[in-house]
């Protein structure tokens, strides 16, 4: 494996007013926060792992303790056979790492600048250097902005820069925190192309927190979620699918306001002025039971029926809705 | 790494920086002039108080120009190289400070080729000027040791006060906002250098001599190059000692700093 984390935790000190105004700067209180409390996972040589969870859950802590920017405060860690609390300089020089929000790259310089840059920090031979530089410029067409100023890219643009700055040097492992924040389609699109396609094609591993359950659907066979610190899902996408993908919703539209409907088999989990949310399990019932019994029942207008998004189901499993073993 | 690779490294990165600041070439020039003015404006002030006042405690123009002129490019050359550190408190606000944890170079390196204020030319030049003039005018029996002693006083002014800047960094590990002491100690230390040390009271002459060195920036070897007798009845040695003196205070400043690093990793911003 190439990525081993056992019983992980970062936990930070942070001081608290007590009372107010200038008392109560004196008088702090300090309250520990675990960011990160207890966490274990694995993740093989080639793998593509999604890493999600709600602002706060401890993502970004755990990505910067498998980088060495910070010093965990409890666990074991082995990324590539180096510990990187221990060995940050030399782990530095077999990740690479994207923050989808901060550039690395200089920013009052043409692009082709940075990339010269970070060759000669990465001590990468000239000649790989070139090749891998053509590479990058035919997989992400960076041919068109190659030297232009990175302040006047578009962020997709500037995203693409970033990736090959990030795999300049080769490294056999790749971290992505929020790669596609705030692109266009097209460009999320794209992004998640080329990360297929390193992966698939040079083998690299890729670790990747997200808010859009899209890049996880179309790049990572694997999940893990994250919540208050703690893992609180590790297993594959198509699991929790086939496992809470059985609810159905039924969206009715009656002629009038209405109390709630009773429908045997269906909870309403909402209800708006003549509209109300019907859900269900399909293995209770089915939906043209619940249609014709509505309909039997009320003056019906309209009906639809809505299959759950992955990102409801996350979610709702990070709030505890949903109940979530591990390693199915 | 080996210090020619590191030395390449280092001018690579400044080039980059410079590159960069001469993007915007008229503010580049507006802010060289402008630091090149403040510095000449200082300088007359204090010239209009000796059109009134024939000496200042016992100094005179020319002097007083000497220290100024010395002390006022130890500053600026240390501030031109050193304001990457200044900046650290932005570094670690925006988060840029993490993505220098993540590459295969030393932070402190990264750190100091992170910024490089060619616009501070403008004030070591016009130091320069004074320092040139004040020693034209200034009645001195040059030697070659004279000579020794003011470039090591030079070199070793650039280093204290580059400590200082180090220093003041790895408190901004802790405080995250740059603290007013440390701006008491570089900005407000270039004022100090720049004038006679005996205005001052006692303990803040011993302070500035024994706990923060400014005083071997300046003031001691300009006492042993003038050839004025020390108020303050130190050992005439201390007079040469600058060399020392900066190498014994930039050794707890990278101890402060790889604390500092150390610190933010076991806490984070």
């Amino acid at each position: 494996m190439i990525i081993d984390v056992h019983d992980l935790a970062k936990t930070f000190r942070v001081y608290r007013k007590r009372g107010s105004g200038l008392l109560g700067v004196l008088r702090r209180e300090p309250v520990d926060v675990h960011a990160v409390a207890g966490i274990s996972f694995t993740v093989e040589a080639g793998e593509m792992v999604g890493y999600v969870g709600p602002n706060g859950a401890g993502k970004s802590t755990t990505i910067k303790m498998l980088t060495g920017i910070l010093q965990p405060s409890g666990g074991h860690m082995r990324v590539d056979g180096l510990d990187p609390a221990r060995d940050r300089l030399e782990l530095a020089r077999r990740i690479g790492v994207v923050f989808g929000q901060r550039t690395q790259l200089w920013w009052d310089l043409p692009l082709i600048d940075s990339l010269d840059l970070l060759r000669h920090i990465y001590r990468v031979p000239a000649e790989a250097y070139r090749r891998r530089l053509a590479s990058f410029v035919d997989l992400l067409d960076l041919g068109p902005f190659l030297h232009t100023p990175v302040r006047q890219l578009s962020l997709g643009q500037r995203m693409r820069g970033d990736l090959a700055a990030a795999l300049l040097h080769e490294p056999p492992i790749l971290y992505l925190d929020e790669p596609t924040i705030g692109l266009d389609v097209v460009a999320k699109a794209r992004m998640r192309d080329f990360l297929a396609e390193i992966n698939r094609e040079r083998g690299v591993t890729v670790l990747l927190t997200t808010h859009d359950m899209a890049d996880i659907g179309r790049l990572c066979s694997r999940l893990l979620i994250i919540d208050h610190g703690r893992l609180i899902y590790d297993g594959s996408l198509a699991a929790i699918k086939s496992r809470f993908g059985g609810e159905r919703t039924i969206v009715v539209d009656l002629e009038d306001e209405a109390p709630p409907l009773k429908v045997e088999g269906t909870t309403v989990m909402r209800v708006d002025g003549p509209r109300q949310w019907l859900r269900f399990e399909r293995r209770a019932t089915t939906a043209a039971q619940v249609i014709s019994t509505v309909v039997a029942s009320a003056r019906v207008r309209d009906v639809a029926i809505e299959e759950p998004e992955i990102e409801d189901i996350v979610r709702r499993i990070y709030q505890g809705e949903l109940e979530a073993p591990r390693g199915c | 790494m080996r210090i020619n690779e590191w030395a390449s490294l280092y001018v690579r990165l400044l080039g980059a920086q410079i590159r960069a600041q001469l993007q915007y070439r008229a503010s580049f020039l507006l802010q060289v002039a402008g630091h090149g003015m403040i510095t000449v404006l200082d300088f007359v002030a204090t010239a209009v108080l000796f059109y009134r006042f024939p000496n200042l405690a016992g100094w005179s123009l020319g002097e007083v120009a000497f220290l100024f002129g010395l002390g006022g490019m130890a500053f600026g050359i240390s501030d031109m190289v050193c304001s990457g550190f200044d900046r650290l408190s932005i570094a670690i606000q925006t988060g840029t400070f993490d993505r220098v944890l993540t590459r295969p170079v030393a932070a402190f390196t990264q750190v100091l080729a992170s910024d490089f204020q060619l616009r501070r030319l403008g004030q070591i030049g016009q130091a320069a000027l004074v320092l040139a003039v004040a020693i034209a005018i200034v009645d001195v029996n040059w030697t070659p040791l004279k000579l020794v002693v003011l470039l090591s006083a030079l070199v070793s002014g650039v280093f204290i006060f580059s400590a200082i800047w180090v220093i003041g960094a790895a408190i901004t590990f802790w405080t995250v906002q740059t603290s007013e002491v440390t701006n008491a100690f570089t900005y407000g230390g270039s004022y100090l250098v720049q004038y006679p040390m005996s205005i001052y009271a006692d303990w803040l002459r011993h302070f500035f001599i024994f706990v923060v060195p400014l005083g071997f920036v300046s003031y001691l070897p300009s006492l042993y190059i003038l050839g004025r007798a020390d108020p303050l009845e130190l050992p005439a040695a201390l007079q040469l000692c600058s060399p020392l003196v900066a190498l014994a205070f930039v050794i707890p400043a990278c101890g402060a700093w790889r604390l500092g690093v150390h610190h933010y990793q076991s806490t984070g911003s």
